[in-house]
Order: structure tokens, then sequence, then C-alpha cells
């Protein structure tokens, strides 16, 4: 099971789960045995340790969304996880607001942690998405990652 | 005696972000060039793209799918130069 969407406004990741928890548990008739959460904020500072204003987030409508789902399966099957949950934020995403929420619920902690992990940094490279820090009203595109 | 027009050879070329601001315009449809095996690289050249050669990073999506630069293009593609991702 994949769970995908993609968030114009703030959203709470424990809602979010909460939310996630209520599907699974109608569509597995209880919850899985483990699982594993990883919640991504943005950091109050830019590249330069200059305080941001905003961290813009930027998407490829439909191909960013199919990119999310196909990566969140291809890591599930891998790992034989039973269902993954991703919420990712676009647009203007304020110091402190969540950017992204990965869940995945599996039978051990293993594969549950393993597949989140994975699935992190998959979407990382592979799912369309790109930053711009805004500091003193001067926007700045991020090519690449922060380091793991 | 009815005539069918041939359907015209574009493709919907797309850029996102830093690339898109750098070359001022976000989408355009495009003439492929008759019996010329068009590509995404030949693409990047007909239209200018900087730098010349496209920098390591720089992806494409055709049809929104990944898709390596000397792909086939064909009439009524959507193509789309990706900056560096930075997602997550």
């Amino acid at each position: 099971m994949v769970a995908i969407q993609l968030e114009a406004e703030p959203f709470e990741p424990l809602h979010a789960l909460a939310e996630w928890h209520q599907l699974l548990a109608a569509e597995l008739g209880m919850l899985p045995a483990a699982e594993s959460h990883f919640v991504g904020r943005v950091r109050p500072s830019d590249a330069n340790d200059a305080p941001l204003t905003a961290l813009e987030l930027e998407h490829y409508p439909g191909m960013t969304e199919a990119c999310i789902a196909s990566l969140a399966a291809a890591a599930a099957g891998r790992h034989g996880a039973t269902a993954v949950l991703v919420r990712h934020r676009i647009g203007l995403v304020l110091p402190g607001d969540a950017i992204v929420l990965v869940a995945v619920a599996a039978d051990r902690r293993g594969p549950a942690q393993r597949c989140g992990q994975e699935l992190l940094e998959a979407l990382k490279h592979d799912a369309p998405f790109w930053k711009r820090e805004w500091s003193q009203e001067v926007g700045r595109w991020i090519m690449g990652n922060t380091p793991l | 005696m009815a005539v069918s027009a041939d359907p015209p050879s574009q493709v919907q070329v797309r850029l996102f972000a830093g690339l898109r601001e750098a070359m001022g315009w976000s989408e355009q449809l495009v003439e492929l060039a008759p019996a010329a095996d068009a590509t995404p690289h030949q693409l990047w050249r007909q239209l200018g793209l900087q730098p010349a050669h496209p920098p390591a990073g720089v992806r494409v999506a055709i049809n929104q799918q990944f898709a390596t630069w000397d792909a086939s293009l064909a009439a009524g593609d959507e193509l789309a130069f990706l900056p560096p991702i930075s997602g997550g």
C-alpha cells in the first residue's frame, strides 16, 4: 500500500500519521508490528549561515507524484514492507515547518527502517523537486542535497 | 477527395527552476526538423540553452519519464530539461 500526497500548505506530521493509521487499520484489520518515521524540517539558516526567510519547493506536476509512487512501491517491494506513506511540501515552506514525512510499516523493524532510509535517499535524488533558499529577499537555487 | 494534413511535428519543451529563470521561458512548442532524428541533446543545442554542453547533473524527461540525452523524440512528445534535483 502506497499513499502519496503533495502538500501546498503546512501539514502536521503527527496528524498525517494518525490519518494513515486509520487507513491502515481499515485496510489491514490491525496495524503492522513495526513502523519507521522520518520528518524533515526547514533549517533556520541558509547554506551561508544567513537567516533563512523561507524555502521554496518547485516540482514537476504529474511526474513528481508518479516518481514518488514508483520509488515507494519499488522500495517497499525490495524490503518486503507492508505500507508506505510519503507527504511532501511544495511552495513556500517556513523555517521549522515540515518538508517531508516518510513512514514505513512492516512486520519487523529492519525492513521498516531500511525501506525508509532507502526511500528518503531516493526521494532526494530521483524525485523532481527543486529547492530555492530565500534570505534577505534574495533567492538562490540549491544544486544538490545536504550530506547524509 | 479528402486530403489529410500531416500532423504537426512538434515537441513541447519545458524548463524548470534555475534553468527556466536563466533562459527566461518555461515552455514552448518546438518544430522538429523533417527527417531528422531529434534527441534531447540536439534540442538543447537548437534552443540555444546554456551552457552549450549540458552540465553534469541536468537530466531529461520525455513524457514525464527520465530518459537519456540520445533518446529519440517523436511528434507530440513532452521534453523536459531538469536541473539537479534537490528533494526531500
